[in-house]
């Protein structure tokens, strides 16, 4: 039977092509994210690994503030830790580090890196063993205006050494750039921008304060231990003080480059390659169901001459399994090269990712094949069993190659089989064969029948006999019109869910802006709303005589209830004059230094009422007992907590505002308004100032830009759908070799042929997307009402963008049809009707 | 069955009784290469005139379907030219030969001559509606009346028996108002009732509608129907006869050995 099975692999090679592709291509994307997570992770490993090889030790806070998203914020300790650093004994070098944030502008005026990663801001540590940067051109900065920029931010930002450029830390900074550094040998880390001061230019510009530093960098006299350096500097530094070694330092920054970036990055590419993986299942299982139809004769001479059903379905897995083994390992092959091409798409994006070769980790390896082998065994399980109980009696019958259901092409000489159908069915319907069909149709396919019939209805109108034909040819076996659809369905499903809940996330948030926010501008920091608008920013728009009203929304990390987070930060009374945070208890008029404000959820989450203590950290490190002085209903603006300004600014150094909300005198037009809060923003680094309906419109703007992602990864699954139907297609051409070698004898031309053959397509096509939209709608729906907790508060159907999906969708079957109407077209008549 | 009207209008319509509506001439067709070379057409000339049914005979392998696909367009001469009327078909591309075939010949195989997706009426209309021409409805309704089909026409082929569906193959093959059919075997898979049917009609499309038919076929009851039989042997032309009757083909396919 093993040679039954290799000789039908590679009998049928041709129509298997299809398969093996959709195997292939799963695996191959599954294979290429995981290695792209394994090499990510190895050169980061490396990067850290050499930025810290001259680190011995480091001396730093114990308290953490930043939450998972920050490089790791700590608490700033004394700057005269230093000195005591350096008096221990084995100590060889120690230099201070100031760490902070820091948006520097670009020749353009505009932030460089506005697209969200981290700008950071700091010292240049003179040491050039202890500094992870190394200077690529000019010099260290001297004077408190000099800075070094990291190449790639320079790069981005349009800017050269002797450049002239503004920092902000968040007030304004003019400052000269005398120098390019490089993070190790890469340009940075990932898209992070730095900004080095002079340590004395970073204490007061970053740090704001001289006698605080964010840690001590150490290196020990040669041949001292790492370990042995820690114990010795450790009985010398004071409380909430710790030193680690320099080896922990360079793992816990992989830990966080993981946790902030690469865990999201792999979750997700996985999650699609799965996704591309059980698209591909439903391709495959098409494809050996046809290909197990077309070869039910085979299948019944075997019985016939005596195989046992055992032996036919092992020849049939076998056959399978092969099949499976080799598509996956071409897949692990096919992976490189779409890791390599991964990871050239993220340079080009400006991620500057560690440079290194491909790391393929055996792990990987073993979970790409196995994926592969098991979804395609899994898929091919159903088409192999009903291989097997085929009757031996089918070998002597004609074999309905089409099975089809419901139509009426059964050979006439048939009609005994159909009529003993029919007295089965009980006569509850007359006229024998036809009631026989008809019970033998169940309800799916009759659904998908009379769906396909009615997309397709207008074809004959459209196409004339072209048209009739195409259409004729989807309904006649609804089973398999469905199968070569489905894997489309899935991939449209999906499309359609996210792209329902992505518009209801962005209508809500719009809507939340719009009914919250009663105000007539808004002054942005950026499009991720980074806290980057100093404070005085606000004062002094308050001041212009053609301002009533000026609120900063500021945010920053900080631990509440023992939770690290970015929370936001206002003064609570003016900001509820501008942004109706749609009050539910207690009062935001005074909350003074001592009161927070939360969320309703959270509120309830916690346990919390008014009057409820909540421990909060600061950033710079100082503890405090707060009250819940108000709940609130609105979480769009604010979030979940709203930490007092007057308390945020002693304990912040670098307290800045994300948003700042304006509101006009009487009789101040909004033209004219914007303008001069422009003219005073323009001085402050030209953070965008937006009408209140721009303001609105653009609180959806980040889903907007996560939904275009999604929709580049959710391609490839398409992609196989519509293999899946190209395979459909080509297979039922083969079948149909005789009825088309007719055609052509009549006088169907070749380019008649080929429309006939697309028409098919795209009616399958639209089939599926249609399919996909309609369970994609009631899947969002239930995920809106599941995503409340995220903010999702209506379901707003884009009818646009379903349209969009829509046409899509039958310009996609237009290319599935292609090939298969290419081969079609090319089929020589005299074979076809010769054919046996 | 409705009685065929005059042949008159459609008798004008046709070339001149005599003249060749369809020829071959010094015709060689080698199927395969080097040692799998097959002549199955050995210089063969032979002309088919108009308003005739002409038969051919031949043991098997004779070469007779590969002179019907060759003067019929639907393969290539290796060596010699076929015409329709006064076309050369080997200067035809694949879409002038298919336009030729839709527009001026009609087809009868020896089963699976029908679509199995369309209805009969849908199928007999075939080649006028990919032709995106209007059917001439008078003729439309002589060709269905003169078959016998009229109350059939919604049904599709597989619920007509073999002999109905022949019919519709015929009725299919001389709806586009063709200057030459040819069948292959038509009758082949039927019984002698049904395959008698098929010839009768094909008879009445020669006499009353003015067609001209060519079939190739192995039965000597059959050439009772016809105008003349040729015979073929070893891809050569080897006799004719003209008006031939079942007892003199006999003793000729006897004599050649089929
Ligand atoms: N495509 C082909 N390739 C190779 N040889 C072929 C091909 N078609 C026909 N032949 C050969 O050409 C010769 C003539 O074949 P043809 O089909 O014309 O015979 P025929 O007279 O129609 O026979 P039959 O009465 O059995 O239908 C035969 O020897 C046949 O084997
Ligand atoms: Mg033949």
């Amino acid at each position: 039977m093993r040679r039954i099975a290799l000789n039908g692999l590679w009998a049928h090679k041709r129509r298997l092509a299809g398969t093996f592709l959709s195997v292939f291509l799963g695996v191959a994307f599954l294979a290429g994210t995981l290695m792209l997570g394994d090499t990510l992770q190895r050169n980061f490993e490396r990067l850290f690994g050499e930025v810290t090889a001259g680190t011995d030790a480091v001396v730093r806070s114990t308290t953490r503030i930043d939450d998972d998203a920050g490089p790791g914020q700590r608490a700033p300790i004394p700057a005269s830790t230093l000195a005591r650093v350096r008096a221990v004994d084995g100590v060889a070098a120690a230099e201070p580090s100031i760490e902070g944030r820091g948006t520097l502008i670009g020749a353009d005026g505009r932030a460089v890196g506005r697209d969200g990663p981290p700008k950071l801001a700091g010292n240049w540590i003179a040491d050039p063993r202890l500094n992870p940067y190394r200077l690529a051109e000019g010099r260290a900065p001297r004077t408190g205006d000099e800075v070094v920029v990291n190449r790639g931010a320079a790069d981005d930002g349009g800017l050269r050494v002797g450049d002239e450029a503004t920092v902000r830390t968040p007030e304004p900074v003019r400052v000269r750039i005398v120098g390019i550094a490089t993070f190790g040998s890469s340009s940075g880390v990932g898209a992070t921008t730095f900004t080095a001061f002079s340590t004395a230019g970073a204490a007061r510009h970053v740090m704001k304060r001289p006698d605080a530093i964010s840690s001590v960098v150490v290196r020990g006299e040669p041949g001292l231990s790492q370990a042995e350096l820690v114990a010795r500097l450790r009985p010398a530094l004071g409380s909430g003080i710790e030193a680690i070694a320099g080896d922990r330092l360079a793992a816990e920054r992989v830990d966080d480059i993981d946790q902030t970036f690469l865990d999201g990055l792999r979750t997700v590419l996985v999650a699609f390659a799965g996704l591309a993986l059980l698209v591909g299942a439903f391709t495959i299982h098409n494809t050996f169901a046809i290909v197990a139809a077309q070869r039910a004769r085979e299948s019944a001479l075997l019985r016939a001459v005596g195989a046992t059903r055992r032996q036919v379905l092992g020849a049939a897995l076998t056959e399978t399994a092969l099949l499976a083994a080799v598509a996956s390992l071409a897949g692990l092959v096919g992976g490189i090269a779409i890791a390599s091409a991964l990871k050239a798409m993220f340079d080009a994006f400006g991620f500057a990712l560690p440079a290194g070769g491909l790391e393929v980790s055996a792990t990987s390896a073993l979970i790409a094949v196995a994926a592969g082998v098991v979804v395609t065994l899994l898929a091919g399980l159903a088409p192999a069993l009903a291989a097997s109980r085929v009757p031996p009696l089918a070998a002597l019958r004609d074999a309905a190659l089409e099975g089809e259901e419901g139509g009426a092409s059964v050979r006439q000489r048939r009609s005994l089989t159909a009529l003993a159908r029919g007295a089965r069915a009980g006569g509850a319907r007359a006229g024998g064969a036809r009631a026989g069909r008809s019970r033998r149709r169940r309800p799916l396919t009759a659904l998908v029948r009379g769906a396909t019939a009615l997309i397709a209805a207008p074809l004959p109108r459209l196409r004339g006999t072209v048209g009739t034909l195409a259409r004729r040819n989807a309904i006649r076996s609804p089973r398999r019109t469905a199968r070569a659809a489905s894997a489309l369905v899935v991939g449209v499903t999906v499309v359609t869910a996210i792209t329902v809940v992505g518009f209801s996330l962005q209508r809500s948030l719009d809507d939340s802006a719009a009914r919250s926010f009663d105000g007539d501008l808004a002054v942005t920091g950026g499009e991720f709303e980074d806290a980057s608008l100093p404070p005085a920013l606000a004062r002094e728009l308050a001041a212009l005589p053609q301002v009533a009203t000026a609120v900063g929304l500021g945010s920053g990390s900080a631990r509440v209830d023992g939770r690290n987070g970015v929370y936001a930060n206002a003064d609570a009374a003016a900001l509820s004059r501008l942004v109706d945070l749609d009050l539910r208890a207690g009062s935001l008029d005074a909350l003074g230094r001592g009161a927070l404000a939360v969320s309703a959820d959270e509120a309830e989450q916690r346990g919390w009422r008014v009057g409820s203590p909540v421990a909060v950290v600061y950033p710079d490190g100082a503890r405090a007992t707060l009250r819940v002085g108000a709940v609130y209903g609105e979480e769009g603006i604010a979030g979940d907590v709203l930490l007092p300004r007057a308390a945020w600014e002693r304990h912040a150094p670098q307290s800045a505002d994300r948003t700042i909300f304006v509101s006009l005198a009487p009789g101040v037009g909004e033209a004219a308004g914007k303008a001069a809060v422009e003219r005073v923003a323009e001085r402050w680094g030209a953070p965008e100032t937006q009408t209140r309906q721009e303001y609105v419109d653009a609180a959806g703007d980040g889903v907007r830009m996560v939904l275009s992602i999604v929709y580049v990864l959710l391609a490839l699954a398409v992609v196989i759908a519509l293999l899946g139907i190209a395979n459909t297609l080509a297979l039922a051409t083969h079948e149909r070799t005789r009825e088309l070698g007719l055609l052509r004898a009549v006088g169907q031309t070749r380019g008649q042929l080929r429309a006939t053959v697309r028409w098919e397509a795209v009616v399958i096509a639209l089939l599926g997307t249609t399919g996909g939209i309609v369970l994609g709608l009631p899947i969002a729906f239930l995920l809106t009402r599941l995503g409340d907790a995220v903010g999702i508060e209506t379901f707003a159907v884009p009818v646009a963008q379903l349209a969009i999906v829509l046409v899509v969708g039958g310009l996609a079957g237009v290319l599935a049809g292609v090939r298969p109407a290419r081969r079609a077209a090319r089929l020589d008549v005299l074979r076809a009707i010769a054919a046996e | 069955m409705t009685a065929a009207p005059s042949t008159a209008p459609y008798a004008r319509t046709a070339p001149p009784p005599g003249s060749a509506v369809a020829r071959v001439v010094g015709a060689t067709k080698v199927h395969g290469v080097g040692d799998t070379a097959v002549t199955a057409l050995d210089d063969v000339t032979v002309a088919f005139p108009a308003g005739r049914f002409t038969a051919i005979m031949g043991p098997s392998g004779s070469g007779k379907s590969t002179l019907l696909h060759c003067v019929a367009g639907l393969d290539a001469l290796t060596s010699g030219e076929a015409y329709i009327g006064d076309t050369p078909l080997s200067r035809l591309s694949d879409t002038q030969l298919t336009l030729l075939r839709r527009e001026r010949i009609g087809f009868v195989f020896q089963a699976f001559n029908l679509v199995p997706t369309l209805t009969v009426r849908e199928n007999v209309t075939l080649a006028l509606d990919l032709a995106g021409a209007r059917p001439d409805r008078d003729w439309l309704d002589t060709v269905i009346g003169t078959v016998g089909l009229g109350d059939r026409l919604h049904h599709r082929p597989a619920e007509l028996s073999g002999g109905q569906q022949q019919r519709v193959a015929v009725a299919r093959a001389l709806a586009s108002r063709p200057q030459i059919v040819f069948a292959d075997e038509p009758t082949g898979n039927l019984d002698s009732r049904s395959g008698g049917e098929i010839l009768g009609f094909m008879r009445r499309a020669v006499d009353e509608l003015g067609q001209t038919v060519v079939m190739v076929t192995h039965d000597p009851l059959a050439t009772a129907w016809t105008d003349a039989a040729v015979f073929l042997a070893d891809g050569r032309v080897v006799d004719a006869l003209d008006d031939p009757t079942p007892e003199l083909v006999l003793d000729r396919v006897r004599t050649l050995g089929g």
